[in-house]
């Protein structure tokens, strides 16, 4: 009986990284007393899965994880009992039975969508009066966004367009905003700093320091562009 | 949202953030505003040590069940954090209300092994709060310390107000309420100090004098300054260890902890009587919990924690009283959870080979030995009651059960070693590997036996009966570890058998301060100041600097680590009465010379001197 469970990363809980935070979920469940079911063999492991995992330093509103349990239980009280064992930063959000053929929340994600903007209200990029027009000049009406992807394996050129499904920016009391959805998963992974670093290459800017950013995942998604499905929005509650 | 003492900035550039932030599931939140009394309690290592440290487990739960009381936590910064902390001056905080330090009533600290005295510094210094007891003011913290160190504090005798000796349950109440009735009257420093000094097991080193002796330089008197300050220190023990106060609910760090499990104290205290041991001597007597309370604690703990392994914690587990139903209820409750059981320490029998068979996988794991001497002479000498026919015929057993890699530990430069008993430790390794190709036949083997002999340098520890024995220079130790070596490739069995030794520098400091004296004081300040802390990491130990500060401040290591001390000195701990009486580690200490082996407590009284407690195994049936 395969759930998925939808939750928020919210706050200090920022500073906690992804292994961390998989074992605190393995106590949480545990505590919870949820019926989960383990693997065999001498070490068994609770049968639990994450999507793209979350990097130090980053919120998020629309993480998931897939447990598979023992028996079904009543989806309301079994979201209740896991929200009585988080801690402040940690919020269960959605708690559904998955279909049989669904795919692992680790292997369906195929995009994300994203919210950033500047910690410091006085970075370089709150100087430029016309950032939007140079926006559209380097998004919009771009045929392609090459930059060059710095992988384990050496660096290879990579164009950036065709991975990026939506980049919107509004100004919000003089610091841009930007609104994302981006290819993610195992193959195309583009993380929304790269994305900004090339914009920032784009306006001329100085060295980009990647920790000026505040990034805030909204949610994941499984399917094609144009027929994207939220990752919560899979399975019911019975 | 809980706010943080550090900004974002450095904490996106430290190494594992998540150590500073507190918000762990399990930790205490109280509002400042509604308690009395603000205590700091510090684990002087890093984090990920720290938070496995049962005693600040349980004095934490035990101080915050207290409504007047809210305590904290503090760790050292690592050596990243500490520098960006100098750099901008920030103080160093409590992880649950990410508050100054220095504006708390109490900063305690535990002393688990004497390498982490800079780091007490570290700490002091971080906070903002003065080094040294002389120049505090009275609104500073009082620093209180405990600990097994405790039981010697006088090499850090400058930077404590307070030291707690022996177990913590017994004399916080007491001292809590002092400090409140001070605070009430209007709170003066030293009336306070004064006061508390009358605390049984609070000693206030300001409150004693030290002279020494023209001649060679060993203590002549300790005595309190004032005439109503007691002269002697009583050890704190716990009298019913099922009554005692023990956590019901366990924090939960993020950051991965080495003790990364529950953990069960099933007893404190030992009945062998190691003379090594300084454990086996200052927790007696043995006293165990009831297998009726463990199970209760087992129970409450996995649920409260959901820790997926349990393992349990004693000096000596095979000695506990009712650990078979211990171990059958765990196995039978536990594993059809999902949670491992992690074994102690156990002696190898078919007892515990047997447990060992249900929890773990043979191939895969290892048996393990602490003879801690090779030869039968040296164990006799050291008290350790293992003989070959133990190790060969558990070995033996084990090679049946499937198992094939065995651990062993030693001690090299014990008390009177000579060369052949030193090469007796890879001969006894390669008998054991004999037993294996005697045992298992050719083609049930899966290659080779592998024995591992690790062997570490043995330090006097005071309230031993070997606290007056002479220590070695480094190389000498060095060159202990190459006669081991050279036999170990002399053997039959060479091929299966793998050596490790430990470095000696580290080793030699540890004697010094180990048995050390309030002289020291002034050295270990300076090598603080010269950059030492961390010394209990090999990439942070620096012993350039710590000759240096030593010779600065006319420190012979001669005089603490090598020289043979006469039974009748007056040692720089003395004024404590750990209950095992002088007259006991002088017997032991001559039994040793004699290579006499003294009963263990089950076997018969030894007339150690802790009878006197008044429980556990010196007032259970025998």
């Amino acid at each position: 009986m395969r759930v998925r469970v939808r939750f928020e990363k919210n706050g200090i809980m920022r500073y906690v990284g992804h292994l961390d935070l998989m074992r605190f979920f393995q106590k949480a469940v545990k505590r919870s007393g949820l019926p989960i079911r383990y693997s065999e063999g001498f070490n068994p492991h609770q049968i639990m899965s994450f999507a793209s995992p979350l990097g130090v330093g980053l919120t998020s509103q629309g993480e998931y994880m897939d447990i598979d349990l023992k028996e079904k239980v009543d989806a309301k009280a079994a979201l209740e009992a896991l929200n009585n064992n988080m801690v402040e930063g940690l919020e269960i959000t959605g708690f559904k039975y998955l279909p049989d053929d669904a795919e692992k929340c680790m292997s369906a994600v195929t995009a994300a969508s994203y919210i950033v903007t500047y910690k410091d209200s006085k970075d370089d990029a709150c100087y430029i009066d016309n950032i939007a027009d140079l926006k559209q000049k380097f998004f919009d009406e771009a045929s392609s966004i090459s930059i060059i992807k710095k992988t384990k394996k050496g660096e290879r050129e990579l164009d950036l367009k065709p991975l990026i499904y939506r980049f919107n920016l509004d100004i919000k009391d003089g610091v841009p905003v930007y609104d994302f959805l981006l290819s993610s998963g195992s193959t195309d992974n583009i993380k929304p700093e790269l994305v900004v670093k090339a914009f920032h290459e784009f306006l001329g800017l100085p060295e980009f320091d990647e920790l000026s950013l505040d990034i805030r995942r909204i949610d994941m998604f499984t399917g094609e562009p144009d027929n994207f499905i939220s990752l919560g929005d899979i399975g019911d509650e019975h | 949202m809980k706010k943080l003492a550090l900004p974002d900035d450095i904490l996106m550039q430290i190494d594992k953030p998540a150590r500073y932030i507190g918000n762990e599931f399990n930790s205490v939140n109280k509002n400042p505003a509604d308690v009395d009394i603000r205590f700091a309690m510090c684990f002087p290592d890093v984090y990920e040590v720290g938070m496995s440290h049962l005693g600040i487990a349980i004095l934490y739960d035990m101080l915050n069940k207290r409504d007047d009381t809210f305590c904290e936590r503090v760790y050292s910064p690592w050596p990243d954090l500490h520098n960006l902390m100098k750099e901008r001056s920030i103080p160093l905080f409590a992880l649950e209300s990410q508050d100054p330090i220095k504006d708390f009533d109490f900063i305690g600290m535990t002393l688990q092994y004497e390498m982490c005295y800079t780091n007490i510094l570290q700490i002091l210094d971080l906070a903002g709060v003065a080094l040294e007891t002389k120049d505090r003011e009275n609104d500073d913290p009082i620093v209180i310390v405990g600990g097994p160190c405790a039981t010697n504090p006088e090499p850090i005798a400058d930077f404590v107000d307070l030291v707690y000796v022996g177990e913590g349950e017994n004399s916080y109440p007491p001292l809590l309420e002092l400090y409140k009735s001070h605070k009430e009257k209007g709170f003066n420093r030293q009336a306070f100090l004064r006061d508390a000094s009358k605390i049984p097991g609070i000693y206030v080193p300001s409150l004693y004098t030290v002279t020494y002796k023209e001649s060679d330089g060993t203590i002549e008197s300790f005595k309190p300054i004032y005439e109503d300050v007691p002269a002697t220190i009583q050890r704190q023990v716990v009298k019913d260890m099922d009554s005692s106060s023990y956590p019901t609910k366990m924090l939960i760090p993020f950051v991965r902890a080495i003790q990364d499990r529950v953990v069960l104290e099933i007893q404190r205290g030992c009945i062998r009587g190691c003379r090594f041991c300084q454990a086996g001597m200052i927790y007696r007597p043995n006293r165990e919990k009831s297998v009726e309370v463990l199970k209760e604690q087992a129970k409450e703990l996995l649920a409260s924690t959901g820790h997926e392994e349990i393992s349990l914690s004693s000096l000596s587990s095979s000695d506990y009283h009712a650990l078979g139903e211990l171990m059958d209820f765990l196995i039978d409750d536990c594993l059809s959870e999902g949670v491992n059981v992690s074994l102690p320490s156990l002696r190898i029998d078919a007892f515990s080979l047997d447990v060992m068979s249900k929890v773990q996988d043979v191939r895969k794991s290892s048996i393990t030995f602490a003879p801690e001497a090779g030869s039968q002479r040296m164990r006799n000498v050291i008290n350790k009651g293992l003989t070959v026919d133990d190790i060969i015929g558990g070995a033996t057993l084990a090679f049946k059960g499937g198992w094939n890699k065995v651990k062993f530990y030693f001690m090299l430069g014990l008390p009177g070693e000579t060369d052949e008993d030193m090469k007796a430790i890879p001969q006894l390794a390669n008998e054991v590997a004999a037993a294996y190709y005697d045992t298992v036949p050719k083609e049930q083997r899966q290659g080779r036996c592998q024995i591992t002999i690790s062997t570490s340098f043995f330090v006097p520890k005071p309230f031993t009966p070997f606290q007056w024995a002479p220590m070695y220079e480094a190389g000498e130790y060095l060159r202990r570890a190459k006669v081991v070596n050279d036999e170990m490739k002399a053997q039959l069995n060479q091929k299966s058998l793998k050596y490790n030794w430990h470095h000696s520098d580290v080793t030699v400091l540890e004697g010094v301060f180990a048995r050390g004296d309030r002289r020291l004081c002034p050295a270990i300040l300076d090598a603080y100041k010269s950059g030492c802390f961390f010394d209990a990491w090999g990439e942070y130990f620096d012993f350039d600097k710590w000759l240096a500060a030593f010779e600065k401040n006319n420190i012979s290591i001669d005089y603490y680590a090598y020289r043979q001390r006469d039974l009748d000195e007056v040692l720089p701990w003395d004024f404590i009465d750990c209950h095992v009486s002088k007259a006991f580690l002088k017997r032991e200490w001559n039994n040793a010379m004699n290579e006499k082996v003294t009963p263990n407590c089950k076997m018969g009284c030894s007339g150690c001197g802790a009878a006197i407690i008044g429980s556990g195994v010196c007032h259970n049936a025998r």
